[in-house]
């Protein structure tokens, strides 16, 4: 049995659950693919899971919103030593990062962490990942089954519904006080509005060079408005409190691989490198010419973004 | 309050990566403490500066060069530490596993510890010990007050940010801008010296067998175009755009 | 027993001023030469974390540790700016004569503000240098009192500093049997300064005229007894130019990785300019005198440390080590080319600041002679 712990909003499905449905599929050797989502909207994420042959178990009880990872690690630990599942599947978002090692632990599983790339033997799981800031490809294997596996985002092909959806049904899984260890007392959603990071196939990030956050509204929201993209920004523009974390992309923020990923007056750390240097096309502009981003960059303008990022517009509003 | 820091050795950021075969080659490279558990030893530090009586010492399980890194530690201000020596490769579960028996041994009420491993590219080590150790844990924190053994803390979410409360004991892992880490002073340096630097063994804690392995290391190689347009910005703004509409075909 | 090894302690220490160098000082280095800037600011910083004259003995409130270190420290500052460099090694100056020549209760009354505030020492004038023992700085004994007139320059952290270690004649002797080495605590009625603009390099270092108008202090600030001045002043020499040895290693170490770095990315001919021989063979000669300087420096510093007679050492360390500086900071601009020579490269700041090292704590002419006398005793 393999189970998936698929990740849904406002009763959809997020697109990550048809990527952790194309893992299973590669490790069908395992067993069957089963599914568990939990929290208001469950019931009809899972009856959209079902269409790509999926037994969707859904467990509407509000007390899985919002996330906690005490309380997810249980459920989650729970149906899986329930349906004695061999791999257990989940997104490499900052929940899945958070309550699958949990599991793992729990379960006396390995854990490939963060993967690309998944394959069985039948006996074991073998994995591609990134280390080093991003900079190797590795490959791992657990020692024999269970497994935990959180699959990163963006990276693995779309699973198409299949011919024969599979069974929807509701699960029991309450919730022990026990495992409501943390209080949230506040959360902060930043909305910067606009196309979502992590979906987005293009990306315009500013960098600390954008001088201030008058900056960013200046030219960097206008240019990703104009292409239709997403904006990211540098940790050193986070720090400065000019944009939210939830914009962050690097090491320590969001790892994204869009089609064209564009670097206004952004150095190019190694950390923030990490997290865009999968990016298709890379585009940097920047007026130090011996800017790190450079050696990344399929095209590079060396040039003051107050300057270049207007005439960019003026072109891009003629098409 | 006992304050327990987790840290490791990772190559300097800067450092190239090579591989020899096929695995990574470490030979010259220039280690450093992992930037994000610096973040953890500095927030003992305040803890105790704030008014905590705080006992702190530092856990790190890893090879010789290791001691560097323990060091600075203890001349940042931890009291003594543990090294628990190794040269094996051991997956972050299995980390997690053999310092969760060093945890339980030397008794803690609180470990801090990096969000995530610059070399293993992991941030499951905090949540894999905190199961172990069977006590919550919180990641990405920004924002740390602690009073006896309530604890108020900010952290990041994939959304943004959640202000949450519990209880000691706890794992929280770090963020960056939970702190500005010091330098460590050259007299402190010099009184480290006398500091309990102890070592260890993973066999001391029933290390278990490592449930994954690393296979094979390739460096990721992403062969870029490197054009570069100069000009006044008016033709260097049309050529790019040029270029990834008709070369590139992306827009 | 030959080893070449550092303590982890110096290790540390070694990686700490690296730190320090290169998020505080080579980020600003250019901004306080283009504006003469002392800074302030960043002594103290410095200071904090305990970079400051940390050869005081720890009964005075130090940190009692050796050249060795203070050479390990010296090459990280010079590396980074060989101005701020000199101010922290110029303080040095002051504490060594102290910790040669002071009486108990002089140590304990000196040195302690100087863990934490500069030094300047005087022995130089506007017409002598070299031949210090023509100075004519003039003390006088009046009653219980040393009374000083006379005009010091060139003096590193004149006008900046906690005190002056003044070396003078008296009218007992002439020539350096007449000298004395007296201690003026920094605000002493009659003390005042000029300071110098328009120097070639090292511009964040505030140098001045220091002028003393029978500037009176009690004749237990004397430094040894009459006649002693000329000698403590050398053997403080021949300590203190192990460091500025240090900070011209620093420097050579400069210009070779900025020169690798921008040889790697120039092309000409169809290649990087790194494959090409001619460059490789200069940068091959800037890491021969580089690797060479630093280990006599450090050798330099191990005889001192081990109480072994240094001077010649630490005469072959300055001269040596400042030579082949000033020449791989030519060679660094030379590798550059056209960049070389501009002011946004960080490479002719390299040879402006070390040209300096050639010249002060005995210029490299008086090192020859120290050398060249020693063989032939």
């Amino acid at each position: 049995m393999i189970l998936l712990v698929p990740e849904h909003v406002a009763g959809k499905l997020r697109p990550s659950a048809r990527e952790l449905v194309a893992a299973a599929r590669t490790l069908s050797a395992l067993g069957e693919c089963q599914a568990l989502l939990l929290g208001p909207g469950a019931s009809a994420a899972a009856v959209e899971l079902a269409a790509f042959g999926v037994t969707a178990h859904h467990c509407e009880d509000a007390g899985y919103e919002p996330f906690k990872a005490d309380v997810w690690t249980s459920a989650v630990a729970a149906a899986a030593t329930q349906i004695g599942a061999k791999a257990v599947i989940v997104p490499a978002t900052r929940g899945g990062l958070s309550y699958g090692p949990r599991v793992a632990v729990r379960l006396n599983a390995g854990l490939l962490e963060d993967v690309i790339e998944v394959e069985t033997d039948g006996t074991t799981v073998g994995a591609k990942r990134f280390s080093y800031l991003s900079r190797v490809t590795e490959s791992v294997r657990s020692a024999g089954l269970p497994v935990v596996i959180s699959v990163k985002v963006n990276v693995l092909a779309p699973a198409e519904p299949s011919g024969t959806p599979g069974s929807v049904s509701a699960i029991v899984l309450p919730i022990d006080p026990a495992t409501q260890r943390i209080e949230i007392v506040s959360q902060s959603k930043a909305s910067t509005g606009g196309v979502a990071l992590d979906e987005a196939t293009i990306v315009v990030t500013g960098g600390r060079g954008v001088g201030s956050p008058e900056g960013f509204t200046r030219l960097v929201e206008p240019l990703a408005g104009c292409l239709n993209a997403a904006v990211g920004a540098t940790r050193a523009v986070v720090d400065a409190g000019w944009r939210p974390y939830s914009d962050q992309v690097g090491q320590t923020g969001k790892s994204v691989a869009p089609n064209v990923y564009v670097a206004l007056a952004v150095s190019g750390a190694v950390q923030h490198l990490s997290g865009m240097n999968r990016s298709k096309v890379i585009v940097a502009i920047n007026k130090d010419k011996d800017a790190p981003i450079f050696k990344v960059a399929d095209y590079g303008i060396v040039g003051d973004v107050n300057e270049v990022v207007p005439e960019l517009l003026k072109v891009l509003g003629k098409q | 309050m006992k304050i327990c820091t987790v840290l490791k050795q990772v190559p300097d950021a800067e450092a190239s990566i090579r591989t020899a075969g096929d695995r990574v080659d470490l030979t010259g490279v220039t280690f450093v403490m992992d930037g994000m558990d610096e973040y953890g030893v500095e927030e003992a530090i305040r803890l105790r500066e704030a008014g905590h009586q705080a006992e702190i010492f530092t856990l790190a399980l890893g090879p010789k060069r290791f001691e560097e890194a323990i060091r600075t530690s203890l001349a940042l201000g931890s009291d003594r530490a543990i090294h628990i020596e190794t040269t094996d490769v051991l997956d972050v579960v299995t980390q997690a596993r053999v310092l969760a028996a060093a945890v339980r041994q030397e008794g803690a009420d609180l470990v801090l510890v990096g969000g995530k491993q610059a070399d293993w590219d992991s941030s499951a080590f905090g949540p894999a010990l905190a199961e172990a150790l069977g006590w919550p844990h919180l990641d990405w924190t920004t924002r740390l007050a602690i009073t006896g053994t309530a604890v108020e803390a900010t952290h990041d979410t994939d959304a943004g940010t959640e202000t949450v409360r519990f209880s000691l004991p706890a794992v929280i892992t770090t963020q960056q801008g939970l702190n500005e880490p010091r330098y460590p002073t050259l007299p402190n340096i010099m009184k480290a010296k006398r500091k309990e630097l102890r070592k260890a063994v993973p066999a001391d804690y029933q290390a278990p067998a490592p449930l994954t392995q690393v296979g094979g290391e390739v460096i990721q190689v992403k062969a870029r175009l490197n054009k570069l347009f100069t000009g006044e910005a008016v033709e260097t703004a049309a050529q790019l755009v040029g270029a990834l509409r008709d070369e590139a075909k992306v827009i | 027993m030959l080893n070449f090894d550092l303590t982890p302690e110096q290790k540390e220490i070694h990686r700490l001023a690296r730190q320090f160098t290169a998020e505080q000082i080579i980020p600003r280095a250019a901004e306080w030469d283009r504006t003469e800037t002392f800074p302030k600011d960043m002594v103290k910083a410095a200071a904090d974390i305990g970079l400051l004259n940390i050869g005081i003995p720890e009964d005075c409130g130090g940190l009692g540790l050796g050249v060795i270190e203070e050479v390990l420290i010296g090459e990280e500052l010079g590396y980074g700016c060989m101005g701020f460099d000199t101010i922290i090694l110029a303080s040095d100056l002051a504490v060594t004569p102290i910790k040669i020549a002071g009486t108990p209760e002089q140590k304990q009354r000196f040195l302690p503000p100087l863990v934490t505030g500069l030094g300047a020492f005087c022995l130089s004038e506007a017409d002598n240098g070299s031949d210090a023992a023509a100075m004519k700085t003039k003390a006088e004994f009046v009653g219980d009192e040393i009374v000083v007139t006379g005009t010091k320059m060139w003096i590193t952290n004149g006008g900046v500093c906690e005190i002056y270690v003044v070396l003078c004649r008296t009218d007992e002797a002439s020539g350096a049997k007449g000298t004395v080495c007296v201690v003026i605590p920094a605000g002493t009625p009659g003390v005042s300064h000029n300071k110098l603009h328009g120097k070639m390099g090292q511009r964040c270092s505030y140098t001045a005229e220091v002028i003393f108008e029978n500037v009176r202090v009690p004749r237990a600030n004397m430094l040894g007894g009459v006649g002693d001045g000329f000698k403590i002043a050398m053997r403080t020499l021949d300590r203190t130019r192990i460091t500025v040895a240090a900070g011209s290693v620093g420097v050579a170490r400069r210009a070779i990785d900025e020169s690798v770095k921008y040889a790697k990315t120039r092309h000409a001919f169809g290649k990087p300019i790194s494959e090409l021989q001619a460059i490789q063979f200069k940068l091959a000669d800037m890491k021969m005198g580089h690797d060479t300087s630093r280990l006599q420096t450090l050798y330099a510093a191990w005889l001192v440390d081990t109480n072994q007679p240094h001077a010649q050492a630490s005469a072959i360390a300055k001269c040596r080590a400042s030579d082949v500086a000033f020449a791989a900071a030519a060679e660094a601009i030379q590798i550059h080319g056209g960049y070389g020579y501009m002011n946004d490269f960080p490479v002719e700041k390299l040879l402006r600041d070390v040209k300096l090292n050639m010249i002060y704590e005995g210029t490299n002419e008086i090192q020859r002679v120290v050398v060249g006398r020693s063989l032939f005793r």
